[in-house]
């Protein structure tokens, strides 16, 4: 491939069908990382591209109402009650009130139309870091978390957005962090007086806030040290189907981005790896800026980012130059990405995609209209599955109900005969039903691609269709090694 | 090996389709079928072994944790009950067909979901020391094929090329690949991939179609295994059993996440017995877990990331029904770290009993090639006497 697209191929989602192709490689990746960042998408096939309207990107208020009004329908659909029994309402609920279809069809578009390419790959690249499993509950909140948590905060500190993923409705849901009590709090004890009450610590977001997010098991801290996060945790977060005058109550706030419940919080100060860290809710923010700036956080996640962006097999030199940033820079986003950026563009080496990455790719690189329009979300077409489904097929997808540790950037965990089945499949499928606007030679000629690929391509035939199937699973466009 | 002797991996690459069905003998390395088969239900996110067969006759049960303990459960003995949600389990433990390993766990105590996954998978003596499993490895030692039935190739298969998994597609616009246009494009990748490749057109030659329920898959593998020439092990993955939130319903016991998540176990074994018919009596199936949960309840009726659990065995091949256990007690001073169910039997010695009925290897084979423990202890009488 040319330059341009091998930039495009590992740090962005390649130049669209119809984009103009920059000229100036290293000024194109910094007006990337630094332009505005609308989500864009199609309301309906055939309409031109524009950004999302308003209404289906609402607030957490907004989407704390939805969800209560969903559990309210449901409640009414249990018992019988004002007609809610009927399979139409059913549906009308789901689709009125639950956002994770909304979003997920939201986050695929943009990522299919977007013109910020490579923000849109750091963004993916951060949201499985801080992976938010569908618990059903969180569905209503994933969105959110990505666009306000991660997109909205790529140009930031590391450690503004590990406070701010930390403290989101969607986490502190996720990992049970919003029915987690200190063991000496108020809460623990007014309980402990009545018969069958539950009030106690839930460890989970704290054990994985220092396994997964941050210093890594290889930091060596120990059981006490987890627990003493997950006391400094209690208290942050409130079950998102609270009404809005119960959490005033409890948090004395109408944000549910900002919900500290200091009845549920753990009084006195607490020790993590050595430091202490002091009561109330400013510990936890003392506790992530502590955690973001450790040497094990820096460690690990220089490698998960040299990983994704970079290489298959990182060598530590690159791994190394990315650590220098970070502790030069102190933790700066865009000091960090423009590193990370710099050595995936130098790496000779092959890059393997993710599957979504890929899917994604084809669709821009072949002006595809695989995706339904934001007015069709939840319509049926005898063409375009929904988009829930597609990426369900697809053996990936940020919506669904996963481990916290995310998708591994691993090559290796990726290599098996069904995922590269969905490949093919989902190639043709493309071909078919999603009115490719460019063949396989066109697209060819457009990325310069190499002759090994223009001989694969050739050699299966003149089929329009088993050629472009064979050019978008080419070890060139997957990412992957020639014989 | 000799190196006369074409590998597998070189026979692959020549493109020799029937050679790559399940058990086929390379000539002067046969060991002709194994004698049985295995399966494997990975149970993700650390099953309460103490729910699942709760130890009733353990007075410190119901002071421990007397808001989580099923109420409605099936007493196996004076000491042991089944909980609820094993109907199909129950039937088989009545017909000497189904036991349980209890207090058990692998060698691993920090209680993470992903190192913990990554030992029970990989069967190593540490986290992520093994790049494949044990499973991978005891296949390769009877050089047999097995089968995954879900979308990635989980680490305990791999080690054995000849390996597969298999959830089958439905996309809009595609259809069964075709052959010849897969190997083409098998011929431009590398290695690996190519191998790859060449197995999603061996694949599209089968032609089969599962529904993907978890029941129906194992029906699905237990009738491709009841074949002469079918695999002789199966993987299946059930997740969601890390309740640290709503393990039970409030208010009733014998409700609730876990309820719900065992009687996907219980329909997945009974959809094994359904699919093997007379290999039934051939087979074994086991339930893997990377921990136990904490003895305590939690404040959210749950519980938390704990140590020892339950091991559920079932098939023919067991003569008869039981709890084995060497029972540390639930007491305080009897808990691992004074909060978790202490682990008194290796499970890996369990893992290998079932591989030496199933694949007919030596123990000590098994004990120093596929856990890497030559002084790994044998307990296989225990469970097939």
């Amino acid at each position: 491939m040319n330059k341009q697209f091998t930039i495009a191929q590992k740090i962005g989602l390649m130049f669209r069908y119809d984009e103009d192709i920059p000229q100036d490689m290293e000024g194109w990746i910094e007006h990337q990382l630094q332009a505005p960042s609308p989500a864009l998408g199609i309301a309906k096939t055939g309409a031109s591209v524009t950004e999302w309207p308003d209404e289906l990107q609402p607030n957490l208020a907004k989407r704390a109402g939805m969800w209560r009004r969903y559990r309210a329908l449901k409640k009414q659909q249990r018992e019988g009650k004002n007609g809610q029994d009927t399979e139409a309402a059913r549906q009308a609920n789901r689709h009125e009130n639950l956002m994770q279809e909304k979003d997920e069809h939201k986050f695929v578009q943009r990522n299919a139309y977007g013109a910020d390419q490579v923000k849109l790959r750091l963004t993916s690249f951060w949201a499985n870091h801080f992976t938010i499993g569908n618990t059903f509950d969180t569905g209503q909140l994933i969105g959110h978390a990505i666009d306000e948590g991660i997109l909205a905060k790529l140009n930031g500190s590391f450690a503004d957005m590990l406070y701010g993923i930390t403290t989101h409705p969607g986490m502190l849901t996720y990992l049970d962090n919003v029915w987690s009590a200190g063991e000496r709090s108020e809460k623990a004890k007014n309980c402990r007086r009545k018969p069958d009450c539950q009030a106690g610590l839930n460890d989970n977001l704290g054990r994985e806030l220092l396994e997964l997010h941050t210093v890594s098991v290889s930091a060596g801290y120990s059981e006490d040290d987890i627990r003493a996060a997950a006391q400094v945790l209690a208290g942050w977060g409130i079950d998102f189907g609270e009404e809005l005058s119960t959490m005033r109550k409890r948090t004395g706030s109408n944000n549910h981005w900002n919900a500290y419940k200091k009845q549920w919080a753990e009084p006195g100060p607490k020790k993590v790896m050595g430091q202490t860290i002091y009561a109330g809710r400013s510990g936890l923010r003392q506790l992530t800026d502590f955690l973001a700036s450790h040497d094990h956080t820096i460690n690990h996640i220089s490698i998960k980012l040299c990983q994704h962006f970079v290489s298959d097999s990182p060598t530590k030199a690159q791994i190394e130059s990315i650590k220098s940033v970070w502790h030069q820079s102190n933790g700066d986003l865009h000091a960090i990405h423009t590193q990370v950026l710099k050595l995936a563009i130098n790496a000779p080496d092959a890059k393997f995609l993710w599957p979504m990455t890929w899917l994604f790719q084809v669709v821009r690189l072949s002006g595809a209209t695989y995706f339904k329009g934001w007015e069709n979300t939840h319509n049926y077409n005898n063409k375009l599955m929904h988009t829930k489904k597609v990426f369900e097929e697809l053996g990936q997808s940020f919506w669904s109900l996963r481990q916290p540790d995310g998708y591994s950037n691993d090559k290796a965990e990726w290599l098996s005969a069904e995922m590269f089945e969905r490949r093919v499949r989902f190639a043709e499928a493309i071909y078919v039903n999603g009115g490719t606007r460019r063949s396989a030679n066109k697209i060819m000629d457009r990325i310069g691609a190499a002759e090994q690929t223009r001989a694969l391509v050739a050699s299966v035939g003149p089929s329009p269709k088993d050629q472009f199937i064979t050019l978008m699973c080419s070890p060139e466009l997957m990412g992957l090694e020639y014989v | 090996m000799s190196k006369l002797i074409p590998g597998r991996r070189n026979l692959l690459k020549a493109g020799a389709a029937s050679l790559f069905l399940a058990g086929v003998p390379i000539a002067g390395l046969a060991k002709g079928k194994p004698p049985g088969s295995i399966s494997v239900i990975i149970l993700e996110g650390g099953m309460d072994g103490l729910a699942t067969i709760p130890p009733v006759g353990d007075p410190d049960l119901m002071r421990m944790r007397k808001a989580i303990s099923p109420e409605g459960y099936l007493p196996l003995n004076d000491f042991f009950g089944l909980h609820p949600s094993l109907k199909f389990y129950a039937q088989l433990m009545a017909r000497g067909h189904a036991s349980a390993v209890h207090a058990t766990a692998f060698p691993y105590t920090k209680r993470s979901h992903f190192e913990g996954q990554n030992m029970i998978e990989g069967g190593g003596l540490s986290p992520f020391s093994e790049k494949t499993g044990w499973l991978g490895r005891a296949l390769d030692l009877a050089d047999v094929a097995g089968r995954s039935l879900s979308l990635d190739m989980p680490l305990i298969l791999r080690g054995h090329h000849e390996n597969d998994n298999f959830y089958p597609a439905s996309i809009r616009g595609s259809s069964r690949p075709k052959a010849d246009l897969v190997n083409m494009i098998a011929m431009g990748h590398k290695m690996e991939a190519a191998q790859i490749f060449t197995k999603v057109a061996r694949k599209s030659e089968e032609n089969v179609r599962v529904p993907r329920d978890p029941a129906s898959l194992a029906t699905y593998a237990g009738r491709a295994m009841a074949q002469a020439d079918g695999p002789v092990a199966s993987v299946i993955r059930v997740n969601n059993f890390d309740t640290h939130a709503n393990q039970v319903e409030e208010g009733d016991a014998d409700a609730g996440r876990l309820a719900r998540q065992l009687v996907v176990v219980d329909d997945v074994i009974a959809g094994y017995r359904r699919g093997l018919g007379k290999a039934w009596d051939d087979a074994i199936i086991l339930t893997l877990t990377e921990f136990g949960r904490t003895v305590a309840v939690n404040g959210t009726w749950g519980t938390d990331h704990g140590y020892g659990s339950v091991g559920l065995l079932a098939g023919g091949t067991l003569s008869a029904s039981g709890v084995i256990a060497d029972w540390p007690g639930l007491s305080k001073k009897d808990q691992f770290e004074k909060r978790d169910l202490m682990a008194t039997i290796d499970y890996r010695s369990v893992c290998a009993a079932c591989l030496e009925k199933a694949l007919g290897i030596d123990h000590d084979l098994i004990a120093s090639q596929v856990f890497l423990q030559p002084d790994l202890p044998r307990v296989f009488d225990h469970l097939f006497a």
